[in-house]
């Protein structure tokens, strides 16, 4: 049977856009070398200058990729100003920013060219099983706070869209080879091509193998460790379908396994498969740029006794146009239907189809003022069919005949002072909705008859988290000293924060012929406040610099008990670190490139089963040396954590030890 | 860590009034490489090599200095994105007359007013670096690169010369 969960929205006068994919085929290198600066889509929709977005973003460029030595997006992620992450294993970092961040973080959304990445039964993005190479990514978009009136569920926290070179404007060719300590061998290879006139193509492909950090946590058992283990293939093809008409196909291939910890900060030896295809159809009209896509995504995920089997079909439309000289509008439509199986037990499916509506309007208002707003209307119908383990207390399907709506707003106003001076207020109201996993689809039954024993499972009656987010920026160049800098203050807060199953909290109680149940439930409002400063330049001849210090201040507000936030792993103010600070410093000349990062992290605290326990503050340095020979061929050498040989960064006794590792790298692009 | 957030604030503080922004000046081979690579934005806009006339007063110094500076960035051939550029001179007084252009740079000094009613009777595109000369509608375009690429199109001056520029451009420079 059938529910609808309406995450619907009313607009509020101004709006930025919506849908996932937006004019993704601009021709970014010709754009930015015009402008002389980056250019982006994620903001609005529309295509816009990095200075000129109503957001808080940093886009990370594929030189500063090359350069930072990173041998995974965690790392180039930690580099950003305000970002968190949490290295729990080899293989596994989970990645948030300003806060909240946790096992299996669900607040961030994460695209590959506008297709959603993260996973969708979960909500929560394995790093590792991304379909990419580093070399074929044209750069990093990371926008703080909440955007889901552009993006949709999850973009709560903020978005990290991964731009690729588009095979019709770049021709990018790569291999890299890496290896180091820890048994680490990376390849990958990037080849583009044309077919004809019309049809370019760029594939990729890749593998990557490491030993797991040494194990000296007794909670980690043996059965837990999966060496970091992965392979990937992307395919990225584009064809002219007329002068103003073109088609992008892509589709990708992960399969990797990993130690990994779940969302009850436990670990686990995981496995995982995805595959998607996606197709997009762009055309200039005299309606506007109107682009259609539709994409697959499929995922096979195995913990120990848990299989998910995941699939989500998006189809969106959108319309993006000026009116007059001042007004650009975007309106957008997007569908969604995500189904999972359930899972330990496996006689079920839980799904939800999403319909949303999305409307934005940017105003520039003169030369030193633009206006942009947005607004998403949020239609979700859920739904479950199958059976039931004999013993659970919720035996209907009717249960889950559900509707959400919810509207998800941002607004933002962008007042160049002078020209170096810019100011920025922006407002979000962001919405993250339940998982599917946790309305349902996850199911463990015990081995024991009922009454005895107990179930875990999802709670068809979870409610969306609502996170607003007010935010200033103040952004000011200082030419003459060749740097700019920037402070921002922002203030958050979410209303029905969604915590996990706890073990030691019956949800449900036992009957004469049914388990007790635990399950997933919302856990109160939580409040953050912070201030950002940053800073970056050049001096010299061939220096350059950056400095960031990130402050968050979070206060929960438990709807039961401070213990209960605990016990479901939400109790943010005491596992959020305060600061969190980056400095970088960097040189090179023709041939040769050296870069250093340091990151300190102030002191937080984990889990430890139903107890915190303290991680405490860490400082990391990082570094790559690079020697470029006339053939064009690349030697460096990249070292992570090069103070410490082993430091906790994720949880205290309880879990593995980051490590140092060192890797000499040959790398040609052409 | 031990610094607290008003120690933080003061710190930023301090460095943002460190230096006050530095007063950019036109550079004319700036202004042509944005010139050059925004036409490459209008719709069966020029590719491959195509010639840019040069449009200059020489009764005007600053005109005729400009005139050469961009002729002598412009060289045997100036790249610009996915059109080579080759400059022609043309003096103001001769634009009616002008032949095998594909646009025409508008030089500062130079009576904008009759270029650019010589440049539509011939619907040809016109650049400049002059706001004054985009705003009066006599230049198409204008384009400025100090202290930031800052492109403006006339959309009336535009539309008479049956200029049009690309959807995702549109979006990112100004219109008036």
């Amino acid at each position: 049977m059938k529910k609808q969960i309406l995450l619907a929205g009313a607009a509020a006068g101004l709006a930025l856009a919506a849908t996932t994919a937006h004019a993704q085929s601009i021709d970014y290198g010709s754009m930015e070398q015009l402008f002389n600066e980056p250019v982006t889509t994620s903001a609005t929709g529309s295509p816009q200058r990095s200075t000129e977005v109503p957001v808080d973003m940093t886009i990370i460029s594929s030189a500063d990729i090359k350069r930072s030595g990173a041998t995974d997006l965690p790392t180039i992620l930690s580099r950003v100003a305000g970002v968190d992450v949490l290295n729990f294993a080899a293989g596994q970092s989970d990645v948030g920013i300003r806060g909240y961040n946790q096992a299996r973080s669900p607040r961030l959304l994460v695209l590959i060219n506008g297709r959603q990445v993260y996973l969708d039964h979960f909500g929560y993005t394995d790093w590792t099983a991304l379909p990419i190479s580093l070399s074929e990514i044209r750069q990093i978009e990371v926008v703080r706070g909440p955007n889901s009136a552009i993006f949709g569920f999850n973009a709560v926290s903020g978005v990290v869209n991964i731009i690729t070179f588009n095979p019709k404007f770049d021709d990018t060719n790569a291999i890299d080879l890496r290896t180091g300590t820890g048994e680490s061998n990376f390849v990958s290879v990037v080849k583009t091509m044309r077919l004809g006139d019309k049809v370019s193509v760029r594939i990729s492909a890749g593998g990557e193998h490491q030993d797991e950090w040494k194990d000296n946590s007794a909670a980690v058992t043996a059965a837990m460790i999966h060496n970091p283990t992965t392979l990937h293939a992307n395919i990225d093809a584009v064809a002219e379908l007329g002068s103003k008409t073109q088609l992008r196909v892509e589709g990708s291939y992960s399969n990797g396994q990993a130690t990994q910890v779940i969302s009850t900060f436990a670990y686990a030896a995981h496995r995982i498969k995805t595959n998607s295809l996606k197709a997009t159809v762009t055309s200039d009209t005299k309606l506007g740029l109107i682009q259609v896509q539709g994409y697959h995504n499929d995922l096979d995920a195995l913990t120990p006794g848990r299989r998910y089997l995941n699939g989500i079909t998006v189809f969106s439309v959108e319309d993006l146009f000026k009116v007059g000289a001042n007004h650009t509008v975007r309106l957008g439509l997007e569908y969604r239907d995500n189904q999972l199986n359930t899972a330990s037990y496996s006689g079920a499916k839980i799904s939800y189809k999403v319909l949303a509506p999305s409307v934005m309007w940017n105003w520039a208002v003169n030369p030193k003022l633009s206006l942009t707003a947005a607004a998403r209307l949020d239609n979700l119908s859920l739904e479950r069919t199958g059976s039931f383990p004999v013993g659970v207390p919720q035996t209907s399907n009717k249960l889950w005949d559900r509707d959400i709506k919810e509207t998800s707003v941002n607004l933002g106003a962008v007042f160049k002072a002078t020209d170096a001076d810019t100011l920025r207020a922006t407002y979000a109201r962001g919405v993250q909705a339940p998982t599917l996993l946790e309305l349902g689809g996850l199911i463990i039954p015990p081995a024991t008859p009922a009454p005895v024993g107990f179930l875990i499972e999802g709670n068809p009656f979870l409610d969306p988290a609502i996170v607003t987010n007010y935010q200033l920026t103040y952004d000011r160049d200082l030419p003459s000293l060749k740097a700019k800098a920037s402070v921002k203050v922002f203030m958050q807060k979410t209303e029905s924060v969604k915590g996990q199953f706890s073990t030691a909290v019956v949800s449900i109680p036992a009957t004469a012929t049914t388990w007790a149940a635990y399950q997933y439930a919302n856990t109160g409002d939580s409040e953050m406040k912070g201030v950002e400063l940053a800073a970056s330049g050049k001096f010299g001849t061939g220096f350059h610099w950056s400095a960031d210090t990130t402050y968050t201040k979070i206060e929960d507000t438990p709807a039961l008990t401070a213990a209960a936030l605990i016990l479901r792993k939400v109790a943010f103010e005491a596992t959020t670190p305060k600061y969190r600070s980056n400095l970088a410093l960097g040189w090179a000349d023709e041939q040769w490139a050296v870069d250093g990062y340091v990151r300190q992290v102030s002191k937080f605290s984990s889990y430890n089963g139903n107890l915190l326990e303290p991680v405490s503050a860490y400082t990391t340095l990082a570094g790559r040396v690079s020697y470029k020979l006339q053939n064009g061929i690349v030697m460096g050498v990249d070292g992570v954590n090069l103070l410490h040989g082993r430091q906790s960064q994720a949880k205290g006794p309880s879990g593995l030890q980051a490590e140092r590792r060192v890797q000499f790298t040959l790398s040609k692009t052409w | 860590m031990s610094i607290s957030t008003k120690q933080l604030l003061s710190a930023g503080a301090m460095a943002l009034v460190l230096a006050t922004p530095m007063v950019g000046h036109a550079d004319p081979a700036k202004d042509l490489a944005v010139a050059g690579r925004a036409l490459t934005f209008l719709e069966n806009g020029p590719t491959g090599r195509a010639v840019l006339g040069v449009v200059f007063d020489p009764a005007k110094p600053g005109s005729v200095a400009e005139k050469n500076a961009l002729m002598a960035a412009l060289g045997a051939g100036y790249a610009a994105g996915a059109v080579t550029l080759i400059g022609k001179p043309v003096e103001a007084s001769a634009v009616g007359g002008v032949s095998g252009v594909a646009a025409l740079y508008i030089t500062e000094g130079v009576n904008y007013g009759a270029v650019g009613a010589a440049a539509k009777a011939k619907k040809l595109v016109t650049v400049g670096s002059d706001p004054a000369c985009v705003k009066s509608g006599a230049c198409v375009m204008g384009v400025a690169t100090e202290p930031k690429v800052d492109i403006t199109v006339n959309r009336a001056a535009a539309a008479a010369v049956g200029a049009t520029f690309k959807a995702a451009f549109r979006m990112m420079i100004k219109e008036i």
